[in-house]
């Protein structure tokens, strides 16, 4: 039982990774990304490329993804969804085509493949990453067999949550960041340089996911078309915990994750997941601003 | 405005001229392709009502179809020869014998757990009428359950998203009943009082045109009802609507159900033209697709939705049918669809809108009345 619950602590991290990022950019500037999917496949690739290019393992492909997705998210924020602000729906059809052009771009390895060259790593084919051997196995802690990855995945997303947490309740910025998720006119008004902030925001968040695609490229497979899902998944937590409340994200990732492993235990993993949309669709009924949500003024 | 009226007059009389006479210059082959688009387009209709009248952005259309499509699907599948050739007095899918335990009767009441719900299919009508009351009756007390709770934007996008995805999985996982992921496939032809609808004849193409003449006609005088301009004065603003004392979620539901009809209605169509039934249907991106369409052809027209579905399947499969091109067209439809969201907010006929408008006032003291036309734009 213990180990089940271990599991899903495992599955609600990642999920956690993802969904902090949408819930900053929902919450703060009312964008709904549905690239974010994307910066986790990034994110994934990033791992990928690390290991065939540089040689190099898991660790080392962390930062590095945190700075690619990052980078791309600030441009993504700059070209695309600055010119979006206060028309929520437009910007998720919006960022819907940019994900699919970043899709593509993988698949077709940034178009490389028309001219014959080969990106090794990209391309339509699934991918493997190893992790590093010394995350390989299981260890014994208080009588219970833990797999070291997974404990790994939940040290790297609690340390990365209370970074978030310091950043938005301890920081200057934070305090601005909280600002705008009240008011973004009154935070304007007030002196605060939304737009910058905004990009700011975006572009952390994207770095988020982008860790989280690296941390999920070592129990899954690999492929241009992974965000999707993980997108929805995101949102199912950000919705069920209601928008803009940090600490509902946290606490509807760690519910959906612990329901998500507790039923594909005993049925499967499709019925699992519909099992959390289920939950998520009665959540939305009975409380329709989700778990957590503060009162609007 | 009359010139406007005329317009939009002569421009749905050109579009049914257009679609009555495609069988003149098409082969059969491309008179089923044609048929596609046709079902497409009613699909845009169904969400250019959700979301440019009701202004309730449903993410989960493709339910709705998929349901439609899997009613009929049951029924042909009952009605196809191989189905009567399992061995058994009664019709028996083939899917099921090669799930059934060995030694299962081969009856469809007891072959596999839950195989007795496909004892109505037995009879076409059932597919028939299943495939737009089913999709209806689900809308209907989402709707009154979604809007009663006064549940908006983006929260509504969730939740059908959620139960279209959480439809797709079980129907998926469902595999002994529903052949899982592979589909209902080796269907029979739909047969309506001796009349056969081979997917390639001008019967089934004209089938699928009159269904979309009735639904673009029917769609386009129900937004002129009372009923129709109460709901847009909803999606304007739904606090003043509710405080003029109209039962706003009310008139919300009703659409969202005639929508869901219209996509029911679409999925048995296509599943009469393509010949299969798939849990695809059902996935994010098909219904992302239709959003795609009626932003791309103009959410707010009608018409304009249904063209730009017509429009962009084209093209995709014309280009996508170039060797070179089949995974680059998908990055260009992203292209399209960004530039489209960036630069034409109310799409094709929100543009040929403003070029009409344009060309009329064309003195220079009206010209800021355009821009503030474009503003007011969310």
């Amino acid at each position: 039982m213990l180990n089940i619950l271990f599991i899903g602590l495992s599955l609600s991290s990642i999920l956690l990774l993802i969904a902090l990022g949408l819930a900053i950019t929902y919450g703060a500037m009312g964008v709904i990304n549905m690239a974010h999917g994307e910066m986790v496949m990034v994110g994934a690739y990033v791992a990928v490329l690390s290991g065939i290019w540089l040689d190099a393992n898991l660790l080392v492909a962390i930062p590095l993804a945190f700075v690619v997705t990052a980078l791309l998210g600030l441009a993504i924020e700059r070209v695309v969804v600055r010119k979006l602000y206060g028309r929520m729906l437009d910007t998720l059809l919006a960022t819907w085509g940019v994900a699919l052009l970043i899709q593509q771009a993988v698949r077709l390895e940034f178009g490389l493949s028309f001219f014959g060259v080969h990106v090794e790593g990209l391309g339509p084919g699934l991918q493997h990453v190893t992790t590093p051997a010394f995350l390989q196995g299981t260890f014994r802690l208080a009588g219970v067999e833990l797999n070291a990855y997974r404990t790994f995945i939940i040290l790297v997303t609690a340390v990365l949550a209370t970074a978030t947490w310091w950043l938005v309740y301890r920081t200057a910025a934070g305090m601005q960041v909280r600002a705008i998720i009240r008011n973004p006119n009154m935070a304007a008004a007030s002196g605060i340089d939304v737009k910058r902030v905004n990009s700011m925001t975006f572009a952390f968040g994207s770095g988020l996911a982008g860790i989280a695609g690296v941390l999920i490229s070592g129990i899954r497979t690999v492929f241009p078309d992974m965000g999707p899902p993980l997108v929805v998944d995101g949102f199912m937590v950000v919705v069920t915990g209601g928008v803009g409340s940090l600490y509902g994200t946290l606490l509807s990732s760690a519910l959906l994750g612990e329901i998500n492993a507790l039923v594909a235990i005993g049925t499967n993993d499709i019925l699992a997941r519909a099992v959390m949309f289920a939950v998520v669709i009665l959540v939305i009924l009975i409380k329709p601003n989700g778990l957590f949500s503060f009162k609007e003024r | 405005m009359a010139l406007e009226n005329k317009l939009r007059l002569a421009a749905y009389a050109l579009f049914f001229l257009a679609v009555f006479a495609a069988p003149v210059f098409s082969d059969e082959f491309l008179l089923n392709r044609l048929s596609k688009y046709l079902v497409y387009g009613m699909l845009a209709i169904a969400i250019a009502l959700t979301w440019g009248y009701a202004g309730v952005l449903n993410l989960g259309q493709g339910l709705f179809f998929g349901l439609g499509a899997y009613m009929l699907a049951m029924s042909l599948k009952l009605s196809s020869p191989t189905s009567l050739q399992q061995g058994a007095d009664q019709p028996v899918p083939d899917f099921m014998l090669w799930n059934a335990q060995p030694g299962s009767p081969t009856e469809l009441c007891c072959i596999t757990p839950g195989s007795f719900i496909w004892l109505p299919f037995q009879s076409q009508w059932t597919g028939l009428v299943l495939g737009v009351v089913l999709p209806v009756l689900i809308a209907g007390l989402l709707g009154l359950l979604v809007f009663r709770k006064r549940i908006a934007g983006v929260f509504v996008s969730i939740i059908t998203l959620a139960l279209a995805l959480l439809v797709r999985l079980v129907v998926g996982d469902a595999q002994p009943v529903t052949n899982g992921f592979n589909g209902l496939t080796d269907l029979g032809w739909l047969t309506i009082g001796g009349l056969e609808f081979d997917p390639y004849s001008h019967a089934t193409y004209y089938l699928c045109a009159a269904t979309l003449t009735f639904t673009l006609i029917g769609t386009r005088l129900l937004v002129e009802t009372r009923a129709g301009l109460i709901l847009q004065a909803a999606r304007d603003d739904q606090t003043r609507a509710r405080y003029l004392g109209f039962d706003v979620p009310l008139y919300q539901t009703f659409f969202f159900l005639i929508a869901a009809g219209i996509s029911g209605l679409a999925g048995m169509l296509y599943v009469v033209v393509a010949e299969f039934a798939s849990p695809t249907f059902m996935d994010l991106s098909f219904s992302i697709a239709m959003v795609i369409w009626a932003a791309v052809g103009g959410r707010n027209s009608l018409l304009g939705a249904c063209l730009g579905a017509i429009l962009i399947s084209a093209i995709e499969t014309s280009v996508s049918e170039t060797a070179a091109l089949i995974e680059a067209w998908k990055a260009v439809i992203g292209l399209i669809f960004v530039l489209v969201v960036l630069f034409l907010p109310r799409g094709l006929a929100g543009a040929a809108h403003d070029l009409i408008k344009r060309f009329r006032h064309s003195q220079p003291h009206i010209a800021p009345s355009s821009r503030e036309q474009r503003n007011e734009v969310h």
